[in-house]
C-alpha cells in the first residue's frame, strides 16, 4: 500500500461532507499505526476484496455521530441508537464507495456490507502485520477519523 | 403520485422522503430489500420509484430486471454508489431511467426526479 492510496478516500469524504452533510472539514495529517487505540467511539467498517483488499474503518466520537446524523435527516438526534449506527454505515459505504471508483487501478473490486462496532470500550484487532493509514479530520460537527489498510493484488 | 423508495439503509429512506416532500411527493411506500421491492412494484400502481443497488436478497439491479421483464415501465432511478461507467451503462441497459450517485445533494435528487418525470417510460435493451 502506498501513502498516495489514502488520498481517493480523503477526496470521497471530502465530497460526501460538501454535498449529503453540507459541511466543511478539514483533514489532519497522515500517519501511521498498527493497532486501533481502545476507544469509546462509534467505528463503521468496510471491506474492499477482490484485487484490492483492505479495510475501511472510520470512527467518530458519539458527539460527532449524533450531530451527523441529525444533520443527513434534518433533525436532532440524542440517543445513539439503530438510527445512528446506520446512518454511520451509510457514510462509510458511501465514503468506500467513492474511493473505489477513485482508486481507478483498473483491478476490479468489492464492497463488504458495513459494520459498526460500538459500546463502551472495545478494542478492535488484525493480523500482526497490518498496517493502517489514519488521517483525522475536523468539521464544524465534530472531529473523526479515517483509517484504511489494503493491498492491491494486481496493479497496471 | 405513489413513490417507492428502496435502501436497506432506514436513513438514506429518510433522507430521499425527505427530498421527495420538498416537491410535494408524499405518498411514499417502502422497501429494504430487492424481494419486497419487486413485490410492491408489481403489485403497487407506483409513477416513480428509486431503488438503490446493494441490497440484501436480490440487488437493485436484478430487482429492476424483473420489474421490467414483468412489462413494468415505470419510471425507476437507480440512487447508488455504484459510479463507474460499466455500472452506469448495465443499469441503463436493464431499463433504469435515470441514475443518480451518492453522495447527492438534495437538489440533484430533485433536478434529477424532475428530468425523469418528463421523459418518456424507457424499456429495457434486450
Amino acid at each position: 500500500m502506498k501513502v498516495e492510496h489514502i488520498n481517493p478516500f480523503i477526496e470521497s469524504v471530502y465530497d460526501l461532507f460538501s454535498t449529503m452533510i453540507q459541511c466543511e472539514v478539514k483533514k489532519g495529517d497522515i500517519g501511521v499505526i498498527k493497532s486501533f487505540p481502545q476507544s469509546l467511539d462509534i467505528i463503521g467498517l468496510i471491506g474492499l476484496s477482490g484485487e484490492t483488499r483492505g479495510n475501511v474503518a472510520m470512527s467518530f466520537p458519539i458527539s460527532t455521530a449524533l450531530a451527523l446524523v441529525s444533520r443527513l435527516l434534518g433533525t436532532e438526534i440524542r440517543v445513539v441508537d439503530a438510527t445512528v449506527s446506520d446512518g454511520i454505515a451509510e457514510i462509510v459505504n458511501i465514503v468506500a464507495g467513492g474511493a473505489k471508483k477513485r482508486l481507478s487501478l483498473g483491478t476490479p473490486s468489492n464492497l463488504s456490507l458495513p459494520t459498526i462496532v460500538r459500546g463502551n470500550s472495545f478494542s478492535i484487532d488484525y493480523p500482526s502485520e497490518t498496517v493502517w493509514l489514519e488521517v483525522p479530520f475536523t468539521s464544524e460537527l465534530g472531529p473523526f477519523t479515517l483509517r484504511v489498510t489494503f493491498e492491491v493484488i494486481k496493479e497496471k | 403520485m405513489k413513490i417507492l423508495v428502496v435502501d436497506d439503509s432506514s436513513v438514506m429512506r429518510r433522507i430521499l422522503i425527505n427530498s421527495l416532500k420538498q416537491i410535494d411527493l408524499v405518498d411514499i411506500d417502502q422497501a429494504d430489500n430487492g424481494e419486497d421491492a419487486v413485490t410492491k412494484a408489481l403489485a403497487g400502481d407506483y409513477g416513480l420509484i428509486l431503488l438503490d443497488w446493494h441490497l440484501p436478497n436480490m440487488l437493485g439491479i436484478d430487482a429492476l430486471k424483473e420489474i421490467r421483464a414483468k412489462g413494468k415501465t415505470m419510471p425507476i432511478i437507480m440512487v447508488t454508489t455504484e459510479s463507474e461507467k460499466p455500472s452506469v451503462i448495465q443499469a441503463l441497459r436493464a431499463g433504469a431511467s435515470n441514475y443518480v450517485t451518492k453522495p447527492f445533494t438534495s437538489e440533484r435528487v430533485i433536478e434529477k426526479i424532475r428530468e425523469t418525470l418528463t421523459e418518456i417510460p424507457p424499456k429495457a435493451i434486450p
